[in-house]
């Protein structure tokens, strides 16, 4: 059974009537890359901030590093690294100062953590210019320089990758992903842009008007999503063996029914449908699927894509 | 705790506010050392001492500009942490809310002790230059024991702004109350009602004023306190129940 380094039960929050987040239940195994996928709105920034106690949930329950947070808050909040939307810092100060002062706060540890944090992000050159003169990718980068300082154990990211140019992105996703591989850091991450999630998440879960409506790993998401012919055979056994020993295709799938998934050698479909019918195998139906991800996730939260 | 009082100090680097809340501070002393040139020229035979200036300046600061002056950064330094949107990445380091109150208040505590430095040093300083007479140690100790006894008094006053201020998230509204509390300060200084006013009665308690009027001191005294108490405690509650956005 995996280790869930963030677990919530029916974890609900209400603004008056309004209902933001709903009875959601997120698993976050533990040296996972966790993608939190909804339109804007969803519920994704309320989800985290109540992880991340800065607000309090109407009810339902959080565990974080298999632990109840409010037994041992100072501890466990110590273990993880946050950005909530655009980061927030002093605009009189530079971002080492900035930095400087969070590190500080933290009693931390190595004195070049400082400087090692904004070496990742590329801001070690940035000594003269304060906050208040950043741009927004400078100020997304010393967000994450903040996040990632003291090497914390969980990262809880609220849309990181808003206002960095393409180069920016894929930096930043090569040093999460590494970050993921090399230390094990587990990472929660939001964004309403599919694309982004599909390439960085082990698993992806989908907000949609609050509640968590699917949460699935991408690598079954992929294999849901392949595209694929369907064949709906008399016999799925016989049409097995002719496939594996006829035509070499081992990539496929059984399903109910006699359904069966081949999902290489697509144009190869015309063949195996005559080679079925030679070895009495009767065909009642051929298709093709065609549906992506973005379809899925459209069909999923009721059309209108994702952003 | 010392590490966050630290830090509320490096957060001033560069701050325009600090540089403004120190001229502030020196309004009054030069307010008070026009005064003394125009006497030296309408009035060239007129004595004016060192503790005329001292306690001059002292009445300006407490009743007048240091309750808008101290009000402003009380407002300054809780609304800065909402209008830069800083409390998300303090609080997740994690600070507790209450430990995070606590250090604004002993941060604004240390700004109006320096703010009130600075306004006696500056009146000292604009007395030496204007030629007062009758300077003597016993002005001196006597001076500085007003001054700090009065902004340490005043400062127990600030409390309901810094509640203002989280409640309303804003500088405009503390500027507000400061500026009515003042009007409050101006319309009651000579009257018996003024010893129940609690940002009137620091200057009355420090100047030793108070024994002129009806009421006692620790009447004054103990609804500083009260204002105090309910400021601070509305605080705590207000922003430990609050979601941070």
């Amino acid at each position: 059974m995996d280790e869930y380094i963030i677990k919530t039960t029916n974890l609900t929050k209400k603004f008056q009537e309004q209902i933001a987040v709903d009875c959601v239940n997120i698993n976050v195994p533990q040296g996972k890359i966790y993608g939190l996928l909804g339109r804007n709105g969803a519920g994704k920034t309320t989800t985290m901030r109540m992880l991340l106690n800065l607000a309090t949930p109407t009810s339902g329950e959080i565990l974080l590093f298999g632990e109840n947070r409010r037994k041992n808050p100072k501890e466990i909040y110590r273990r993880i690294g946050s950005m909530i939307e655009t980061p927030g810092f002093y605009e009189n100060l530079t971002g080492r100062e900035n930095l400087q002062i969070f590190a500080r706060l933290r009693g931390q540890q190595q004195k070049n953590s400082v400087q090692n944090a904004l070496k990742v992000v590329g801001l070690h050159n940035e000594t003269k210019k304060t906050f208040g003169n950043y741009s927004l990718g400078m100020k997304q980068r010393l967000g994450i320089a903040a996040a990632i300082m003291h090497e914390p154990e969980l990262l809880i990211l609220d849309e990181p990758i808003n206002g960095l140019d393409p180069v920016g992105i894929q930096e930043v996703r090569k040093y999460l992903e590494r970050l993921c591989f090399e230390k094990g850091v587990t990472i929660l991450i939001s964004s309403h842009i599919l694309s982004e999630i599909e390439q960085i998440a082990d698993i992806i879960g989908v907000m949609h008007e609050g509640r968590l409506i699917e949460e699935v790993a991408m690598k079954e998401l992929h294999q849901r999503n392949r595209r694929y012919v369907e064949f709906v055979v008399s016999n799925e056994n016989k049409a097995c063996l002719l496939l594996e020993q006829k035509f070499g295709l081992t990539d496929y799938s059984v399903h109910e029914n006699g359904s069966i998934r081949i999902y290489n050698n697509l144009e190869m479909r015309s063949k195996i449908n005559q080679r079925f019918v030679e070895k009495g195998i009767s065909v009642s139906k051929i298709n093709i699927s065609e549906e992506k991800l973005e379809d899925y996730f459209s069909s999923l939260i009721g059309g209108g894509g994702l952003g | 705790m010392a590490n966050l009082l630290y830090c509320e100090f490096l957060k001033l680097k560069r701050s325009k506010m600090f540089f403004i809340s120190v001229l502030g501070a020196m309004v009054a002393p030069v307010m008070v050392f026009a005064g003394l040139i125009k006497a030296k020229i309408t009035e060239p035979n007129k004595v004016i001492t060192y503790w005329d200036m001292l306690e001059q300046t002292n009445l300006y600061v407490l009743l007048l500009f240091g309750v808008i002056v101290y009000g402003v950064i009380a407002a300054y330094l809780f609304s800065r942490e909402y209008t830069e949107n800083t409390l998300k990445s303090v609080l997740t380091i994690p600070i507790s809310k209450g430990a995070f109150l606590t250090s604004k208040f002993l941060m604004l505590f240390a700004w109006i002790m320096i703010l009130t430095a600075v306004a006696w040093v500056s009146t000292l300083f604009l007395s030496i230059v204007g030629n007062a007479a009758e300077f003597s140690f016993d002005v001196i100790i006597q001076s500085l024991k007003e001054y700090f006894l009065g902004a340490f008094l005043l400062y127990f006053t600030m409390s309901p702004f810094v509640f203002i201020t989280l409640w309303l998230k804003n500088l405009v509204t503390p500027i507000i109350a400061t500026a009515t509390v003042v009007l409050g300060n101006v319309a009651l200084a000579n009257e018996d009602l003024a010893v129940l006013f609690p940002w009137t009665s620091p200057y009355l308690i420090a100047s030793g004023d108070i024994e002129k009027y009806k009421y006692s001191i620790e009447i004054a005294i103990a609804i500083i306190f009260i204002i105090f108490f309910i400021g601070v405690f509305t605080s705590f509650i207000y922003f430990k129940k609050q979601d941070i956005k």
